[in-house]
């Protein structure tokens, strides 16, 4: 909370000026003065008491205006003359010359007060701007703070309404309606009040109490202008307050001249970050394009430096070498449509337009599938399996699961030596189904376990092995999708360790009570 | 060897194959030639519906990514008036659409892209359907033999317990042999219509039955999984 005094911190003025109490003291002052007069009177000629009378005159045009000042310099000059000069207790003179005295005592007293008070004046002004500049100084800070409109538009009604104790409220356009966006909550907007702030939205001018437009409406409307447009509205109403002062008008239309600055600073900001991330976006996809482009053409050099030869060699050929080439050809045809599949998924994944195809499924079936698929992969690594018979049945998408495992125990075959065995594990905790796909292979140096689950990522930095460094992100998609999770870890004993976790849904129930069928343990 | 064999897959078959693309028609052409049938083309819905009444071919190789409209719509026009044997072609990921078209009465799919030797057992399989002896009540595949009047099955000539609703899904996959039936037509036929989205019935008899028939649960050689799809009873040889 700024402790900065508003414009309206100071005392109000009672109807007329300044308070009665400082007529009174500068009265006081006077009498004080005409007291030690009286008491030094036999010593000091009366003249001398001339320049206190004008002390008392400056004191009070200092301290209470002008005002108090010129009774104190006509007050001043009777007490003189009544109590200080032959004859007392007289407004009579016996030397005229006093008449002097007293004519040049009351123009320099008025005029010394008029100077003095205007002096005065300015330095009451003085400190209010100083006062206001100061508040406009922390508002700015605080918006300059704000980096979303919500923030900014909060702060700012709250802001203002402490300042000048009134309800405030900001209107935004809101699918072509202006609305309330915020407001120090009691202030209610019927049709009238709804239509001066359209209008002045519109118009970009003012409305509303004190202003040419719709006078009788309640609040204030404020334009909040920027260099570009109009953004919105701010509105201020104090419900018994009187209209505010030019000062405070000028002040209020300073605050809301900085609302629309941070606004707009905001809007263009958000705008920046966008642009940011498209560029990010697209260098991305420029070096992703790269990468995908060397894959695709590999396979298809080996599938028509293969046929071309066959077509243009064909009848030179050995039938051993023929055999070769097509079985080349139909390798690499294969490989490319497992690449063309990877980058498909891969897309759909990140642009998010997969969609689940879920059902209550058995991943045991699931694990079945993956194997034969990867049947001929697996030749020369044995595999072991430990699927527990209770594990409950899951909901899940039986393509993308498989999918999952599939790329998973190509991965353990690739690294692992020949003859390394492969273990498949899952197990029910409960929350959810842990699956596990173990190897004996070379392992994942530390620091790399998440890495590898990154699109394009090859252990070390190699792309050695072949592949395009797809197969884990993907299954971290759509492990994702499930709403599980997935990590890798080193095996104990080396190789690695690659463990996926579904959540379970209301399978387990689903499938004990499933039309009374009997799930043997 | 397959149950209620008659010798009807030896037979030279009239195929037409609809496809728009022309690499795909020559290459099933090449393969269906060689296999023995004759083969007619057609590269769009309009064709397709306009040479089935007329040529009257015995079986449909039908793409459901045809130009000018649904290949669904092909199944349903010509489900109205003919069983000719139908296999889809589609591609991964559209498996609402095999499944759509498998539902409105196709009777098999492959996916693109599919070798020579997969398109013919499934057209093996699905042409040896319009042949098959309705009295046939003894079914053997390997070593399991399903006797359909005795309600009993043996694997290995040592009888095996089945409840009756596993016997039945046995039952249904064997008269369906070599062939995919959906998981909705599976709870259809076995458990009955209202039973279509219980899926999960279908996985825990599914898996109860492999583990009672199945030498090796987790190889299934029997009672094939197509992933998405359905399940499919496959005779050796398929």
């Amino acid at each position: 909370m700024t402790t900065e005094p508003g414009p309206d911190r100071e005392p109000r003025p009672a109807a007329g000026g300044v308070p009665y109490l400082a007529y009174l003291k500068s009265l006081g002052l006077v009498a004080v003065v005409t007291v030690l007069g009286r008491t030094v009177l036999s010593r000091v000629h009366p003249i001398n008491l001339v320049m206190f009378y004008l002390l008392v005159v400056v004191i009070s045009s200092l301290s209470w205006g002008r005002g108090p000042a010129v009774l104190a310099a006509a007050a001043g000059v009777l007490a003189f003359d009544f109590f200080l000069i032959p004859p007392f207790l007289s407004l009579a003179v016996h030397d005229v010359e006093f008449v002097i005295t007293f004519a040049a005592l009351l123009a320099v007293a008025l005029a010394i007060g008029t100077l003095t008070a205007r002096l005065r004046e300015q330095a009451v002004v003085a400190r209010r701007r100083e006062a206001e500049t100061a508040a406009l100084l922390a508002f700015s800070r605080r918006m300059l703070g704000a980096r979303q409109w919500e923030e900014i538009v909060a702060a700012a009604v709250q802001h203002l309404g402490e300042s000048f104790g009134r309800e405030v409220v900001v209107l935004l356009p809101e699918k072509g309606h202006l609305t309330i966006a915020a407001s120090t909550g009691r202030f209610k907007l019927d049709d009238r009040e709804m239509a001066a702030a359209v209008w002045t939205f519109a118009q970009g001018r003012p409305a509303g109490r004190g202003e040419a437009t719709l006078p009788g409406v309640r609040g204030l409307y404020l334009p909040l202008q920027t260099a570009r447009s109009i953004i919105g509205v701010l509105a201020v109403r104090g419900s018994d307050a009187p209209p505010l002062t030019a000062e405070e008008r000028h002040l209020l239309e300073a605050f809301t001249a900085q609302v629309a600055v941070a606004m707009e600073r905001a809007q263009l900001y958000e705008e920046a970050r966008q642009v940011q991330v498209l560029a990010e976006a697209d260098r991305l996809r420029q070096a992703i394009l790269g990468a995908i482009s060397h894959d695709l053409r590999t396979p298809l050099a080996s599938i028509i430096g293969s046929l071309s030869t066959l077509t243009g060699e064909g009848t030179r050929l050995d039938d051993r070498t023929r055999g070769d080439l097509i079985e080349t050809a139909r390798e690499e045809a294969q490989r490319l449509n497992q690449l063309v599949g990877n980058l498909l998924d891969i897309s759909r994944l990140e642009s998010g337009t997969l969609k689940l195809a879920s059902d209550w499924y058995d991943l045991r079936d699931a694990v079945a599938t993956a194997l034969e698929r990867k049947a001929p992969q697996l030749q020369a690594h044995p595999v072991r399996t430990a699927l527990p018979d209770d594990l409950p049945l899951l909901q899940m998408d039986y393509v993308l699961i498989v999918q999952v495992l599939v790329n998973l125990l190509e991965n353990a075959a690739k690294y692992s030596p020949p003859g390394g065995e492969i273990e498949v594990r899952a197990r029910d905790t409960g929350q959810a189904v842990e699956v596990a796909v173990l190897d004996r292979g070379q392992g994942v140096p530390a620091g790399e376990w998440d890495r590898v689950f990154e699109k394009f990522y090859h252990v070390g930095g190699k792309r050695a092995v072949g592949g395009t460094g797809l197969g884990l992100a993907i299954c971290r998609g759509i492990v994702e999708l499930h709403r599980g999770s997935i990590w890798l870890r080193p095996r104990e004993g080396g190789g690695t360790v690659v463990t996926f976790r579904l959540p379970l849904g209301r399978a387990a129930e689903a499938g004990e009570s499933g039309g009374g069928q009997q799930r043997r343990g | 060897m397959a149950g209620s064999s008659d010798g009807a897959e030896s037979e030279r078959r009239q195929v037409l194959v609809v496809d728009d693309e022309r690499p795909i028609r020559r290459f099933l052409r090449a393969a269906l030639t060689a296999a023995g049938h004759d083969v007619l083309e057609a590269g769009s819905v309009a064709e397709a519906l306009a040479i089935c009444p007329t040529a009257r071919p015995d079986a449909l190789i039908l793409d459901l990514g045809l130009p000018d409209g649904d290949g669904l719509e092909v199944i349903r026009r010509l489900r109205e008036w003919s069983a000719i044997p139908i296999i889809i072609l589609s591609v991964r990921g559209q498996e609402t659409d095999k499944i759509a078209a498998l539902d409105a009465g196709a009777d098999d799919y492959l996916t693109k892209p599919f070798g020579a030797g997969e398109l013919l057992a499934r057209l093996r399989a699905a042409l040896r359907r319009v042949k098959v002896e309705p009295s046939a009540s003894v079914l053997t595949f390997g070593p399991t033999v399903i006797d359909l009047a005795g309600h009993r099955v043996t694997v290995n000539s040592q009888e095996i317990h089945l409840t009756t609703t596993e016997f039945a899904l046995l039952r249904v996959l064997a008269q369906h042999q070599d062939r995919v039936l959906t998981h909705r037509q599976l709870l259809r036929l076995v458990w009955g219509p209202n039973y279509e989205t219980e899926t999960h019935l279908l996985q825990v008899n599914i898996s109860n039955l492999r583990r009672k028939v199945e030498p090796e649960p987790l190889h299934p050689r029997l009672i094939v999984t197509e992933p998405g799809v359905g399940y499919r009873l496959r005779s050796a040889g398929v």
